[in-house]
Parts: C-alpha cells; sequence; structure tokens
C-alpha cells in the first residue's frame, strides 16, 4: 500500500530534466547580479525609509525614538500639508501639461520638411541632457530682478521686473517655466519619432476623402499617438514628482516650491534635521508615485489605441 | 481562455519569509533605538577627552566651504602648518555654505568618512552638541598647547554651553552698515552710517530723490542670506528679539518686536524706500541697486573689489533703536570644530592645527583677505589697517556685539521659519503681529519637540 502511494507521488512529480535545472542555473547565475543589486540599492532603501518614518530621528544623532505613525499623523493634521500638496500638484499638472503639450507643438513642427530640421532637433532636445544645477544656475541670472538679461530686457521697454525670487506665486511660475524648457525636448523627441511612424498609406487616404490638416491630425495622427501620449504621461508625472535640482538651485528656502520632494530634503537636510519625519515624507510620496503609476496602467491604459 | 494563478501554501510562507527577511534588513544600520533619544552629550566630559600619551596623526582633512573665498589664503596657511609641524592637511571643499557642509558632515555620522576638522557656522555647533558629535576642546587646546585666553572672549565664549567649549572662532564676523558714498554726498548727507533706524527714516526720503529708477535707499538682506541674523539688530534697538537674552523665551510676537518689524513693512510699503533683495544685497549695492544694506563684514573685500572704479563704499556700526543704541550688533560667522567619532592621534593632530588656523599671524592674513574679524587679542593689526581702513569699523563694532538669540542659533529649521515670516511681512504685507505669533507658535515647538528633550 505504502509502496503503491509512493508510487503515485513520484508518479505526480515529474522529475526534472538536467537541461532544465542546467538552464535555471545559467539564468540564475545571469539575474543574480542585476536581482542582488535592485535588493541592495532599491528595495533595501525603501524599506529602510519605512522604517525610519516611524522613528523621532534627528540626523546625525546616534539614537533615535521609535513613535509608530506619528510623523504620519503630523503632516496631515499640520498646517503645511496643504500647502505642500497642493505645490505638488500644481507643478505635477503645469510641468507635465506644458512639456507634453509644448514637445507636441515643436514635434508637429520639426515633422515637416524645414531647412536646418536636423539643427533644430538637436537644439530642442539639447536641455534634457543638460545638467539641472547648470541649468538653474544660468536662468537664476536670467531671472535675476536687479543684474539678470531678463530684468535687463524689460528695463528697456520701461518695465520693472517682478521680484521672481521673494513672491511666491512667481517664484514657482519660475520654476515651473524652466523645468518645462528644459524637459518638452524630450517629450518633443519622443512624440517627432511616433509621428514618423504613422502609416503614410493613412494620411493619403484621409487627403483624398478630403480631410484637412487639423482634420487629419485630431482623426488619425492622435489617435495613433496614444501610445506615445500614455508613456509620456507615465514618465514626465513620475519625473515632475521627483523634481528636485532646479528648485533647489533657484529657491533654496523652497519659498512658495515647496513640492513633497522638495519638503522630504528641506526636513532631512535644510536646516530642521528631521530625518524620521524626512522618511515619513517620502513615504507618502513613494505611495502617492505607486497609485498614480498603477491607475494609469489600469485605467488609462484602456482607452489608449495601439495601432 | 483564462488562466488562474494560485497562491500556494508554499509561496505564502516563501513570500513571509522574503518579507521578514526584508524587514529585518531594513532595520538594520541607522540609528540606535534602545535607549531613547537622550543624546547623552549633557554627560560627557566638559574638559573633553585626555590626550595622555597620544602621539598627533601625520595627516588630516578639513571641511570647510572657504567663507569669504577664503580657499587660497587657507591653504597658504596650511602651507606653513605643515612646514611647521609635519602634518600634512588635506583641504576638502564640502559644500558652498554652511549648510551644505552640515549635511555632509551629518551623513557622515551615519557611517561616512568623517573629517579631523570641520568649520561649524553659528547656527550649527548646537546641533552637533546635542547630537553628541563633536568634543569638547578644553584637553585638546591644552594638549596641543593652545592658550585659550587669548581668543577675543565674546567669539570665545559663543561656542560654550554646559560649561564646555564646543568650537573655536575662526571665518567671525559681525553685520556692518554699507553704504554708497556717492549717493551719500548726492543726497546732501553726512559721510557716516545713521546712528538710529529713525535717522535714517529721515534720510531715506533724500536717499530716494536722487536715486535712479528702480533703485531703493535701502535693501532689506535676501531672506535666504540669514535674515534672521541681521534683524537682530533692528528687533534689539526696538527692545524686543526672537528670544529672550540668553534664554529658550520666545519673544517675536511682544509690542517691541512687532514694532521692529512693522518698522521694517513700513519701510517697503509705506515709505516705500526699501526693498529687499532677491539674492544678495551686498552685490546689488555693487551693481548700484540700493544705496544702502547691511551685511556681513565677510561681504568686504569682495564688495571693495566689486566697486572698485565706480564709487567708494563706506561702513558704519548698526544703527540703535528707540529702546537701545547699543548692543545692537550681533555677532556671527564660524567657527571649527572637531568630530567625536573620530582617532584620538586625528583629534589632537586636529587641534594643533586649529591653533595655528586661528593663531595672530594666520588671524590677520585670514582677515586681510576675507574682511572677516581678526579673533586673537594678540593679533598685531597695524598691517590689516594700514591696508584696508575699513576693516578698523568693523574691529572696533566687536565691543558693542551681543551674543546672538538662542531661538536663532540653536533651534532647528529656525532660521528658515524666521526668513518664512520675515517674507510674508515685506513680500505678502500679512499682518505683523499675526506672522509673529504664528512663528512662536512654530519655534516653541521647534524647542519643545527637538532640543528640549536633549538638553540636561
Amino acid at each position: 500500500m505504502s509502496n503503491a502511494l509512493a508510487g503515485a507521488a513520484v508518479a505526480r512529480r515529474p522529475r526534472v530534466s538536467p537541461r532544465i535545472l542546467r538552464e535555471w542555473a545559467l539564468f540564475g547565475l545571469l539575474a543574480f547580479p542585476n536581482i542582488a543589486l535592485i535588493l541592495m540599492f532599491v528595495y533595501r532603501p525603501l524599506l529602510t525609509n519605512v522604517y525610519y518614518s516611524t522613528l523621532d530621528w534627528t540626523l546625525g544623532s546616534s539614537t533615535a525614538r521609535v513613535i509608530g505613525l506619528d510623523n504620519y499623523r503630523e503632516f496631515f493634521t499640520g498646517p503645511d500639508a496643504a500647502t505642500v500638496l497642493g505645490t505638488t500638484a500644481i507643478f505635477t499638472v503645469t510641468t507635465v501639461g506644458g512639456s507634453m503639450l509644448l514637445g507636441l507643438l515643436l514635434a508637429t513642427v520639426l515633422n515637416r520638411r524645414l531647412v536646418g530640421r536636423t539643427f533644430a532637433r538637436a537644439t530642442v532636445f539639447a536641455p534634457y541632457v543638460l545638467s539641472g544645477v547648470g541649468v538653474g544656475l544660468v536662468w537664476t541670472f536670467i531671472f535675476d530682478p536687479v543684474t539678470g538679461v531678463l530684468a535687463g530686457l524689460l528695463r528697456m521697454a520701461g518695465l520693472g521686473s517682478p521680484q521672481w525670487f521673494l513672491q511666491p506665486d512667481l517664484s514657482l511660475t519660475m520654476v515651473i517655466i524652466v523645468y518645462v524648457w528644459k524637459n518638452l525636448g524630450y517629450c518633443a523627441v519622443i512624440y517627432l519619432a511616433a509621428m514618423q511612424a504613422v502609416d503614410r498609406d493613412l494620411l493619403e487616404a484621409a487627403a483624398i476623402d478630403g480631410a484637412g490638416p487639423v482634420r487629419t491630425f485630431v482623426s488619425i495622427v492622435w489617435p495613433l499617438l496614444s501610445p506615445t501620449s500614455f508613456f509620456l504621461l507615465l514618465t514626465t508625472i513620475l519625473g515632475s514628482l521627483q523634481a528636485f535640482d532646479l528648485i533647489r538651485i533657484m529657491t533654496p528656502l523652497g519659498n512658495g516650491t515647496t513640492t513633497l520632494m522638495y519638503d522630504a530634503y528641506l526636513q532631512a537636510f535644510g536646516g530642521y534635521n528631521r530625518a524620521g519625519y524626512s522618511a515619513a515624507i517620502a513615504t507618502i510620496l513613494f505611495v502617492i508615485l505607486l497609485a498614480m503609476t498603477v491607475v494609469q496602467l489600469r485605467v488609462l491604459e484602456r482607452r489608449v489605441h495601439y495601432a | 481562455m483564462t488562466t488562474h494563478s494560485y497562491l500556494s501554501r508554499r509561496s505564502l510562507l516563501g513570500l513571509a519569509g522574503l518579507g521578514v527577511g526584508a524587514a529585518a534588513l531594513s532595520a538594520c544600520g541607522g540609528p540606535s533605538t534602545t535607549s531613547g533619544s537622550g543624546s547623552g552629550a549633557a554627560s560627557t566630559d566638559p574638559n573633553g577627552p585626555s590626550f595622555d600619551g597620544v602621539q598627533p596623526a601625520k595627516q588630516i582633512t578639513f571641511w570647510s566651504n572657504h567663507p569669504g573665498n577664503s580657499e587660497a589664503v587657507t591653504r597658504q596657511i596650511i602651507q606653513k602648518f605643515t612646514a611647521s609641524t609635519g602634518i600634512t592637511v588635506n583641504l576638502v571643499t564640502a559644500g558652498s555654505t554652511y549648510e551644505e557642509v552640515a549635511q555632509k558632515f551629518q551623513a557622515a555620522q551615519a557611517g561616512g568618512q568623517l573629517p579631523d576638522v570641520v568649520v561649524f557656522s553659528d547656527v550649527w555647533w548646537f546641533r552637533y552638541y546635542t547630537q553628541n558629535s563633536i568634543i569638547p576642546l578644553a584637553n585638546a587646546l591644552k594638549a596641543a598647547g593652545v592658550d585659550p585666553t587669548d581668543y577675543r572672549d565674546g567669539l570665545y565664549a559663543d561656542y560654550q554651553y554646559a560649561g564646555a567649549q564646543w568650537a573655536v572662532p575662526w571665518a567671525r564676523s559681525t553685520p556692518l552698515f554699507y553704504y554708497n558714498k556717492s549717493d551719500w554726498k548726492k543726497a546732501g548727507l553726512p559721510d557716516r552710517a545713521p546712528k538710529t533706524w529713525a535717522e535714517f527714516a529721515e534720510w531715506a526720503p533724500k536717499l530716494q530723490a536722487v536715486a535712479g529708477a528702480g533703485q531703493h535707499a535701502y535693501e532689506h538682506p535676501a531672506l535666504a542670506d540669514y535674515a534672521g541674523w541681521t534683524l537682530q539688530n533692528i528687533l534689539w534697538g526696538y527692545g524686543g528679539g526672537w528670544s529672550k537674552k540668553d534664554s529658550f523665551d520666545i519673544t517675536c510676537d511682544t509690542d517691541q518686536s512687532v514694532a521692529a518689524l512693522q518698522y521694517v513693512q513700513d519701510s517697503v510699503y509705506k515709505g516705500k524706500w526699501a526693498g529687499v533683495s532677491n539674492k544678495s544685497a551686498t552685490d546689488d549695492l555693487a551693481a548700484g541697486a540700493c544705496s544702502a544694506t547691511i551685511g556681513s563684514t565677510g561681504s568686504l573685500v569682495g564688495i571693495q573689489k566689486a566697486v572698485a572704479g565706480k564709487f567708494q563704499v563706506g561702513v558704519g556700526f548698526l544703527p540703535g533703536g528707540p529702546v537701545s543704541q547699543s548692543p545692537v550688533c550681533p555677532t556671527g560667522g564660524a567657527g571649527v570644530g572637531i568630530p567625536k567619532g573620530i582617532k584620538p592621534e586625528n583629534q589632537l593632530a586636529a587641534a594643533k592645527f586649529i591653533g595655528y588656523l586661528t593663531n595672530p599671524e594666520s588671524t590677520v592674513a585670514f582677515s586681510q583677505a576675507t574682511g572677516y574679524m581678526p579673533v586673537r587679542k594678540s593679533a598685531d593689526t597695524s598691517s590689516l589697517l594700514a591696508a584696508n581702513p575699513l576693516i578698523g569699523t568693523a574691529i572696533k563694532q566687536l565691543d558693542v556685539t551681543r551674543t546672538q538669540d538662542y531661538a536663532r542659533v540653536f533651534l532647528p529649521g529656525a532660521d528658515q521659519e524666521m526668513a518664512k515670516s520675515v517674507a510674508q511681512i515685506v513680500t505678502q504685507q500679512a499682518d505683523v503681529k499675526q506672522a509673529m505669533s504664528s512663528l512662536k507658535g512654530t519655534l516653541e515647538q521647534i524647542y519643545t519637540t527637538q532640543v528640549k528633550p536633549h538638553l540636561a
């Protein structure tokens, strides 16, 4: 009886062939370094950050006190939460919308047969690959109300310069302008590549049917660009929510420009030294990023039209 | 056809194990949570560690942000120190501001490579004390043969707490009143700084009348440029302050403090003769955007170079107020100290270097190159004054300085909170009393949650 059961068990569990074992071993050999690095440098810091968010810990101190969810409670019940979340929302919506819209317009222009088209494409893309710190410094000089280029031009026109660095609303506007300028080249290049992949037969058919340029764009090109728009929406939202360098360089105090990302920095390194509280803000940002990514993948992707 | 994947017991256990492992992994490292949040700094021997039988290391590292563009002169001093002692000093640019150096130093506490000497600004050394990151210097200075009684008393005392010395003065400054002599002459004003802010309010319309388009008679320092530091002058002049003298009792919302900041707001919105600098008020003065401002003595040499050939710059003591005309000038700038978590050999070599960096000859050379104050009583300043007479005004003002308010220098993030509140007052015309009441609440919370638990 027992032999029969053992025999049945053996029969249910087929023997793994040496070839499959070799393939698994090869897979492990090739994948292990990457998996180990990802675990060490992505997931470990992520989990460590969540752990730190439960501490009352002053950066630089060797001791801390476990306080559970108090850091989260403080953030959501504190006076700054609405401002920080609002600034984050405004910054993200305007920079994502601005970059994508202007990128699309630029791509439409660059898709035509123009003299110096290659040079124009390189010029449009160049700011994206420049250092954010360098870009921030240059634009800080441009916006300087006393010695800046913009102030000089306004003076020539008999106008005074706005106080870009003092008024919170203007500071946010200034940073948004520079962020869009820096990133629209990325959107433009991706959109341009997608436009060039649109089937010429479809465009010719639309033209034969009497569709004008606007109708062709709305009914043919735009739907075919939806996978690209979806991709850009995903990546630019992630980028905007994590924007740091321009804000740090142009508005170090974060006066009007304190997004979630920058608040996490300010709380830990900007003078407050509240590493635990900063970790809680970073965790909140992570949850928002994760939620938005899931929503985009689950909801928006259904509306994407793949050719 | 749809396929369903079920979570088997084995998979569930595997995932649970992975989760527990990850959680354990995440809890490794970082701060200890077994001994509460107290730093233990207060229980440290106030004289610091003993250096009996310790030989100084042959190589040390110095982290600086080169205040006042001091890298070149610091390297010269280091060369002489190495020639004199055989100890080499690796000068590291650890940031462009005190805050950036502090970020790096605090990050290094969590396991990075610590320096042997580090620059501490007036608002940072106390945090290192509460975090138990630095050593008291009495024994180290004694072992290095440094005479602490030769440091200027007020500047040396700035780094004392709980009966211990936590740093020594190095790039020390005070604010100075800077003015454009040409504008003064055009407005028919005497060639001196105003004695009081009331007097300047009388002068300002005359300056504004001769000012160019977009130019202000006066510019308040940039909010990001330590506004909380320079504003102590006017607060004290009116009998107020960020906090009561030598106390954590917050007083920024008293009638006197509110009156002082109302004067500041009125200078912008009612009198319309003052602006607020966006980046650097002293740069704006040099660019001709204002006729006067307050700036650090550490900016003196830089301003003189910037205005050379354009106009002459004058300097004077900070103006007084209706309640107090002196002392109304805060000390400021930076000192140098020694981390706790390094070898005694390195600490001793660091103390020797600190002594040399701030000795009478070095401090004069440093002052000549930057405009910062000589920090030694025995420093021969005759050559310094002959080369740059304006430094004499800054040195004389040292006799009428006042130690800064605890609320500004000892509360983490207080400078940022003060700047935010002042920004509301001078850029959004917020109600001064309301803004200060709100600031008081914030500062008191910082004290209660972040400072009080660390004090003995």
